[in-house]
């Protein structure tokens, strides 16, 4: 009887989760390995950030794989249920390990971690790269808050990497207070949830709720009420991941004490980890009958707090003159205008058509998942720019960008075509991104009013955000150069590396091919999710 | 009398409470820490109160224990940051790190 409990043990693991995890378990060996290099001194014949490159790398490769073996619906539960395999997750994977490529190229650019630290920096990537993809593939709740905890763990670390820097040393204290204080808070909704429900599976959280609830889940039953607090709670340290407002007070101040490298992978990475979490949170939650009137209110509560972040952050953004912390309030924009898909999405698939609106729905996970697309190479080549020009001048704030086209046209062109990007115009990627989105609204707002609501805020924001990307714009293309400022001279190399970023931001708009395929992709993704359940 | 499954309940909420008071309140980077400790268990509490009395069974002390494991972790992560905060500003101070203005 034991003997055939560890046999089933070990059939499963070697025979799906093992070629299923591959990609994660490459990243960790390169944690190892990348460690081992410096304990024997190899680190000086080969750079550390070649072996991460390397694993990275493989990591993509791997991924690939998964991607080519999988048929479009499947959905594979390993590991004793603790992980989900779909087309969603393997697109996480791809995507997450792609964006650590390109993150290590910029820090070799740049060269923030210096020889010494480099192994240490690298591994806190890698690790806090494995627990967004862990977030993206989490099937239960214990993966929800482990894979939670190992991306910010080693966030908070890379935040204060700057060492004797009195700012940096700040920004993690600050981050590592409220980010253990906010995964507490989270845990404890976990509790409750699990504990009332009876499981920790996430795809089983709607049936049990169900059962619970015997019938009519209305929020006059306790039981429903204990789960409802847990679900807010659980919101808490998802919302503080997404940098939404109310929990978004961190992020300014992480992002200005961060180097501008660390603020581009918390921006991008930490942000599709967490949106990919809790669409599968959402996703577990929803489709049954019984429960679509309490979760369609909270797909709207969350197109309110779309609402608020979209609108805090352009005006907050607004008075700015550090350049981080600006794209720190742009960041906080654009995870509500990506917060309104999942909203949209929500209303969508609770709602009594559900069925017959199902292409709408996975249009709406696509959506986000296209968004975060071209938000990897817009926002990555922002903070690119940002990190590159700070090499040269020794500062970040805006007025150091006055001139820029005169000194670098590269970073100037290539800077420009990503706030272009940002602000949503065509024929840039974040425009169609944009635009998907806004439709897969417009079409949950014949469900339920209130997200006319949500279109419009989100229309209008986009005109505001223009406002402050302009002063970017401005300063680097109209302004002279102060005479007494230092010369941004940059090499060949550094120039391109931000214009191939460009590049991709801008064939992802006229393009109609990639445009197509990566959408189709993540529409499959997205109807990997939802059949998942 | 044995006691019931509110019973732990309310053991676990107060600590949580406690917790979240600590953490509003306490002006000393590592006293937030300790507000961050008694969330954490008052969860831990709830989870295996709950695998004693319902469904949720064995999973309820296997989250226990991996709760157990990563306040390890994440408390030695957050002391080394509060000494880094230390020697760069000689106190811990929450409120005096106010280079940054959030």
């Amino acid at each position: 009887m034991f003997s055939e409990l560890i046999n089933n043990l070990i059939k499963e693991t070697t025979g799906n989760g093992l070629n299923f995890f591959s990609a994660e378990l490459w990243l960790s060996g390169t944690i190892v390995a990348m460690l081992l290099f410096r304990l024997f001194s190899l680190d000086r014949l080969v750079p550390t950030a070649f072996v991460g490159m390397i694993g990275a790398g493989l990591a993509v490769w791997y991924s690939f794989g998964q991607f080519q073996a999988i048929e479009a619906d499947q959905s594979i539960v390993f590991f004793g249920g603790m992980l989900r395999q779909d087309l969603f997750s393997i697109y996480f994977r791809i995507f997450l390990s792609l964006f650590l490529i390109l993150t290590i190229a910029l820090t070799v650019l740049t060269g923030i971690p210096d020889n010494e630290d480099a192994p240490d920096f690298y591994s806190l990537l890698f690790g806090a790269t494995i627990g967004m993809m862990l977030m993206a593939s989490a099937n239960n709740l214990l993966i929800l808050f482990l894979g939670v905890e190992m991306a910010s763990v080693p966030s908070y670390v890379m935040v204060g990497f700057l060492k004797g820097r009195k700012s940096s040393s700040e920004a993690s204290l600050k981050y590592v207070v409220y980010g253990a204080g906010a995964a507490g808070v989270m845990l404890y909704g976990i509790s409750l949830v699990a504990g009332v429900l009876g499981t920790g599976d996430m795809s089983l959280l709607a049936d049990h709720l169900k059962v619970v609830s015997s019938g009519a889940a209305g929020l006059a039953d306790p039981e429903v009420r204990t789960v409802a607090l847990g679900v807010m709670l659980v919101m808490v340290g998802l919302a503080f991941k997404l940098s939404l407002v109310p929990f978004h007070f961190w992020c300014p101040d992480a992002f200005e004490g961060a180097s501008a490298e660390v603020a581009g992978f918390l921006s991008v990475a930490s942000k599709a980890g967490a949106f990919g979490l809790l669409v599968r949170f959402c996703i577990g939650l929803s489709g049954v009958p019984e429960t679509a009137a309490l979760m369609t209110a909270f797909g709207v509560a969350l197109g309110a707090v779309a609402i608020v972040t979209v609108t805090f952050g352009n005006l907050a953004a607004y008075t700015q003159t550090n350049l981080k912390r600006l794209f720190a309030y742009s960041t906080i924009a654009h995870a509500g205008y990506m917060l309104m898909a999942v909203s949209a999405m929500l209303v969508m698939i609770n709602s009594d058509q559900a069925a017959a609106l199902s292409k709408e729905i996975n249009y709406s996970i696509g959506g986000l998942l296209y968004y975060l697309a071209v938000y990897l190479f817009m926002n990555l080549g922002a903070f690119a720019v940002i990190a590159l020009v700070r090499n040269y001048t020794f500062d970040e704030d805006i007025s150091s960008f006055k001139g820029l086209m005169t000194q670098s046209p590269a970073l100037a062109i290539g800077m420009a075509i990503c706030i272009f990007s940002l602000i949503g115009m065509p024929p840039f990627g974040g425009f169609f991104a944009k635009l998907m989105i806004f439709a897969s609204v417009y079409k949950a707002a014949g469900l339920h009013w209130f997200m006319y609501i949500v279109l419009a805020a989100g229309g209008l924001n986009t005109v505001f955000s223009l406002f402050y990307y302009v002063r970017i714009l401005k300063a680097m293309f109209l302004e002279e150069r102060p005479a007494e400022a230092r010369k941004v001279s940059v090499p060949a190399v550094e120039g391109s590396y931000v214009l191939v970023l460009a590049a991709m931001v801008f064939l992802m708009g006229v393009l109609p091919g990639l445009a197509n395929g990566l959408s189709s992709i993540a529409n499959s993704a997205g109807s990997a999710v939802v059949s998942g359940k | 009398m044995q006691p019931s499954l509110s019973n732990y309940l309310l053991v676990g909420a107060v600590l949580f409470v406690c917790g979240v008071i600590c953490m509003a309140t306490k002006r000393n980077g590592i006293g937030v820490l300790m507000g961050v400790e008694l969330v954490l268990n008052g969860a831990n509490i709830n989870f295996v109160a709950f695998s004693k009395f319902t469904a949720l069974g064995l999973d309820g002390q296997v989250f226990s224990l991996f709760v157990i494991v990563l306040a390890a972790a994440e408390a030695a992560v957050a002391l080394a940051i509060a000494l880094n905060f230390y020697n760069n500003h000689l106190t811990i101070d929450v409120d005096r790190g106010n280079k940054l203005k959030g």
